[in-house]
């Protein structure tokens, strides 16, 4: 969680002398300075490839809009994913679930709420907020039973990494095929048939009211998170514990403890990346599994365990996906995201803002 | 009563057993170092007393509690703290964000003034309390580790090799240190590859070779007994 | 008294049972061979007998389609029992074979057809020419993606494999050019299926001839069990020997302690990248085995669940590091997720007692039963049920060289 050297020199070897000029290219290459060079020039050729396929500048104006919004999206399952990650050390295949379960959780509250009125201009009515913020707390539930029952006998027994990874990829399916069973295979929509205009902005721009909101929560979420890591002890705790569990446990922190707040942070957040995902497009059960390689692009990319950098992550990822659907078919959306990340692992596998354990 | 006691302790990871029936004790306010070859499982002693790894045979007493399967926090509660020689500062977080971590169970009304107590023996480290640890000198490190692991006023402080790695200089600066707080109260054991001069500020110390007690004595005794003198410092 | 389908039948079962009897029977080799003989030739016979034919016919599908990912589970093992791989983009390697044997051996659509059916070439190889491009094909992707990822940590691979997988899914599905997109790629040839039709094939010796004619075309199977066996066969010697030679010692030694300083890092990387293409080959010559077997693909039968997923539970089931472990495995994960069809039918009027939704969903309760199995395997048995004959270091805490 630290923005401090963002910029600064990856790695610099003691003995820069032993190197032959290749090598010293190639350590230049895999710099940070030198990914994030690499990641602007990848968005501006997008743009221009957009350009050469036909697309005025306002149509890349929107897309590149669209992708902040996205990017909100991929962020806030994003942060969960690399707390998760950080405080866990492990990847958590079954972190997109925990997505889709945000947004069909909400969508059965809402069936049991009386139905709202639309908030003009927005799409949506209380009734979805309110789903939204009860579906949390159950969501925060469900990861801390899969914790328990899964993921902790392993902790306990200090299995290794690829254990942990093929216990989250069983409790990626265990989950979605509950979702199939209690709400079937069918599309589902927040609001079917509701009419979702698009405000008229200057310059051009084609935007729904809806996705502005999307982008707002996404950007009040995000700042809550890094108050709440930055300001209060369990949030500190979270971070000590992602930089070097040994220690917190030597320090007295009780880390169980942290860790079930990390997955209730992280479902929480997921949650909400869900219903905004749901009511951009539709319900799913494949949605989470979907969200799940932009997701892990953007933790990669941000470097594992820095919530900062997830943020910063999904936004070029989301911006990178949609702007690409101007010259490439919108169907390698996850693609696009999947090649960034390579191109991340190549040149600086710690990404914008990880840390080397100094 | 010894504050700790560690009583025929046999211990290690998987099927390596690295401690055989071990035993030491450390008084009130006593400065006691464990000195050794490498290998020998001074480590392991530690993080055995600190409930990192439990013994498989023989039992932790501290102050007549058997403390040997409890967990760190619980014995962080209880009054011992621990530093250990590598990775003992969190790099991401700031150096008043480190010493508050020390002080996790702590009320929250009791942590500024105790940062003010680390601070007065460490004035370095309130200049640069806002910088991120990761960021610092070695020896500045070490003097985060140990600020951290007083935060509690802990009654014993376990240290592993706190000169290693530094220059000369620091190494001097840091004992001195050491010195100074276990003048203010807390008891210490530490681990050390310095033998001679660890030993020679110490009230006693222990021999550990291949897991087991080979000697033990004052600190003076075991500078100046020749047998020592030969086999671990070097003649 | 045995009718000439069920001797036709008996004939055809005999060499698959031999070599399961070679896989199973205890002793020394020529004691083996021999009593494999006799017990193939006992239970061959004895089948057709006991089993009516529709139930043979189902268990000779069952086997071959289990045999099938026993191919895939061996060559999973060969990555990731043998080298410590994490490769979770099984589904990859094996719809990259899949297709590549299909377009190989396939005719290329023309006239009316080509308006329906687009593929990128189809040169109407042999099957086996089809096998062999499909190996080398996967082998290729595997190469290209080890080079950026196997230098990296264990989880990030896990996570490049899994996108690599997919990336190559949305490709077969939205290429029309390439593979049909999203409609299926049909009329891929199965290899001798002349042996079954009405005249047979012109080649065949009149005896032959005659005493198969009793078999129709839905009989197939009994000989395309046969062509998986061979394989199957095939690959576990060679994987057996391989993991005997230096090469598979050295890689395993590389698994064990890959900190180990002592090692060249140069050489290191070559051996991980050699043994991660060897598994993908194998991985594209099960997707080739499967395409011939079924006739028509399409990317959805490359899904995670029973293109990856299902794999790992077999392979942790069987016990990674372990050959034999890993057909075990296959063998037995299908039967669980054979059988749970089964019973699934059969617990339909419970479900709708539940739920009037939940019969027509009644097929994730399968997934839920795999996922269940794979949870527990991880949860009580991570060694699965038979060990690696060494030491399956992986699940060792690595934290024993310290002071």
């Amino acid at each position: 969680m630290s923005i401090h050297d963002a910029t600064g020199d990856a790695d610099a070897p003691r003995h820069a002398d032993d190197r032959t000029t290749g090598e010293r290219i190639l350590a230049g290459l895999r710099s940070r300075t030198a990914l994030a060079v690499a990641l602007a020039v990848t968005l501006v050729v997008f743009w221009g490839l957009g350009y050469r396929q036909g697309a005025s500048g306002s149509d890349l104006l929107s897309l590149t809009i669209w992708g902040v919004m996205l990017g909100g999206i991929i962020a806030l399952g994003a942060i969960g994913l690399t707390l998760v990650y950080g405080v866990l050390k492990f990847p958590n295949f079954a972190h997109g679930e925990l997505v889709s379960f945000g947004a069909y959780g909400t969508f059965t509250i809402m069936a049991l709420l009386p139905a709202s009125a639309a908030l003009r201009p927005f799409s949506f009515g209380w009734d979805l907020l309110v789903g939204m913020v009860v579906t949390m707390p159950l969501v925060a539930l469900v990861a801390l039973v899969v914790d328990r029952v899964l993921f902790r006998p392993l902790r306990v027994r200090d299995a290794s990494l690829v254990l942990f990874a093929m216990a989250s990829l069983a409790a990626s399916f265990f989950l979605r095929s509950v979702i199939y069973l209690v709400w079937g295979s069918d599309f589902l929509f927040f609001y079917p048939g509701r009419s979702n205009p698009v405000l008229s902005l200057p310059l051009d721009i084609r935007i729904q009211a809806d996705q502005l909101f999307v982008f707002v929560l996404a950007a009040i979420l995000v700042a809550l998170t890094w108050i709440l890591l930055s300001r209060t002890r369990m949030g500190k705790a979270m971070r000590a514990t992602a930089n070097n569990p040994d220690l917190a446990q030597v320090r007295g922190i009780n880390t169980e403890r942290v860790i079930a707040a990390t997955w209730a942070l992280g479902a929480s957040l997921a949650v909400a990346g869900g219903v905004m995902y749901g009511l951009a497009s539709q319900l799913r059960p494949e949605m989470g599994w979907f969200l799940l390689l932009p997701m892990f692009a953007a933790v990669i990319m941000g470097g594992i365990g820095s919530p900062a950098g997830a943020i910063v992550g999904a936004i070029i990822i989301g911006i990178a996906q949609q702007v690409s659907s101007s010259f490439i078919n919108p169907a390698y959306g996850p693609g696009v995201s999947f090649i960034l990340m390579v191109v991340v692992l190549v040149l600086q596998p710690m990404g914008l803002f990880g840390q080397k354990d100094d | 009563m010894a504050l700790l006691e560690v009583r025929n302790v046999t211990a290690g990871y998987g099927d390596t057993e690295i401690l055989r029936d071990v035993s030491l004790e450390v008084g009130e306010g006593e400065m006691v170092t464990i000195i050794g070859p490498n290998g020998a499982g001074k480590s392991t002693v530690m993080k055995t007393v600190f409930g990192l790894l439990h013994p498989r045979e023989g039992s932790v007493h501290f102050e007549g509690e058997d403390i040997s399967r409890l967990q760190p926090y619980q014995i962080v509660e209880r009054g011992m703290c621990y530093v250990p020689q590598v990775a003992n500062i969190f790099t991401d977080l700031t150096v008043s964000e480190n010493l508050e971590m020390g002080a996790f169970l702590a009320k929250r009304s009791e942590i500024e003034a105790r940062k003010e107590a680390i601070y007065a023996y460490f004035p370095r480290l309130k200049e640069r309390r806002n910088q991120r640890a990761g960021k610092m000198s070695g020896g500045e490190r070490q003097m985060v580790a140990m600020g951290s692991a007083l935060m509690l006023n802990p009654k014993l402080v376990l240290m592993d090799e706190p000169s290693a790695g530094l220059s000369p200089k620091m190494v001097g600066v840091i004992f001195e240190q050491i010195a100074k707080i276990n003048k203010a109260g807390p008891a210490i054991l530490i681990v050390e590859q310095n033998a001679q001069l660890s030993l020679r500020m110490s009230d006693r110390g222990y021999v550990l070779a291949s897991g087991r007690n080979r000697f033990e004595g004052t600190g003076e005794g075991l500078l100046n007994d020749p047998e020592v003198g030969r086999l671990y410092l070097g003649g | 008294m045995m009718q000439q389908i069920d001797l036709a039948r008996t004939a055809l079962l005999f060499l698959p049972l031999f070599l399961l009897g070679l896989l199973a029977l205890p002793g020394r080799a020529t004691r083996r061979a021999i009593l494999a003989l006799i017990a193939a030739a006992v239970a061959a016979f004895a089948l057709p007998l006991i089993l009516d034919r529709g139930t043979l016919t189902y268990l000779v599908s069952f086997s071959t389609m289990a045999g099938i990912y026993a191919i895939l589970a061996l060559g999973l093992n060969s990555q990731w029992g043998l080298a410590g791989h994490v490769n979770f983009g099984v589904a990859g390697f094996f719809s990259v074979g899949a297709f590549t044997s299909a377009l190989f051996t396939t005719t290329m659509p023309e006239g009316a057809l080509a308006a329906y059916s687009q593929q990128a070439f189809g040169l109407q190889w042999p099957f086996l020419a089809g096998v062999v491009m499909a190996g080398i094909l996967a082998a290729i992707v595997g190469f290209l993606i080890s080079i950026p990822v196997l230098r990296l940590r264990t989880d990030f691979l896990a996570i490049a494999t899994l996108g690599i997988a997919e990336v190559i899914r949305f490709i077969f599905q939205n290429e029309r050019w390439l593979a049909n997109g999203p409609q299926p790629m049909r009329g891929i040839p199965r290899p001798l299926d002349c042996l079954f039709k009405d005249p047979a094939c012109s080649w065949l010796p009149t005896g032959v001839a005659d005493f198969l004619a009793p078999l129709s075309p839905r009989d197939y199977v009994f000989f395309y069990l046969i062509v998986v066996s061979l394989i199957l066969a095939l690959v576990f010697i060679a994987l057996e020997r391989i993991s005997r030679s230096p090469w598979g010692r050295m890689l395993r030694a590389i698994r064990d302690e890959e900190n180990s300083a002592a090692m060249n890092g140069k050489n290191v990387t070559r051996r991980r990248i050699e043994s991660f293409v060897v598994g993908s080959f194998i991985m594209g010559v099960a997707g080739a085995v499967y395409a011939h077997y079924v006739v028509s693909i399409d990317y959805s039968h490359f899904n995670p669940l029973f293109a990856t997923f299902i794999i790992w539970v077999m392979l942790m089931l069987g016990g990674s590091g372990n050959n034999k472990g890993a057909i075990l495995g296959a063998f037995a994960v299908w039967g669980v997720w054979s059988g749970a069809a089964f019973m699934i039918d059969s617990a339909s009027p419970a479900l709708q007692l539940i739920s009037d939704d939940l019969p027509s969903r009644g097929a994730y309760l399968r997934w839920m039963l795999v996922a269940l199995l794979l949870g527990l395997i991880v949860l009580y048995r991570p060694q699965g049920l038979i060990k690696e004959r060494k030491r399956v270091s992986d699940f060792m805490p690595d934290d024993t060289n310290k002071d």
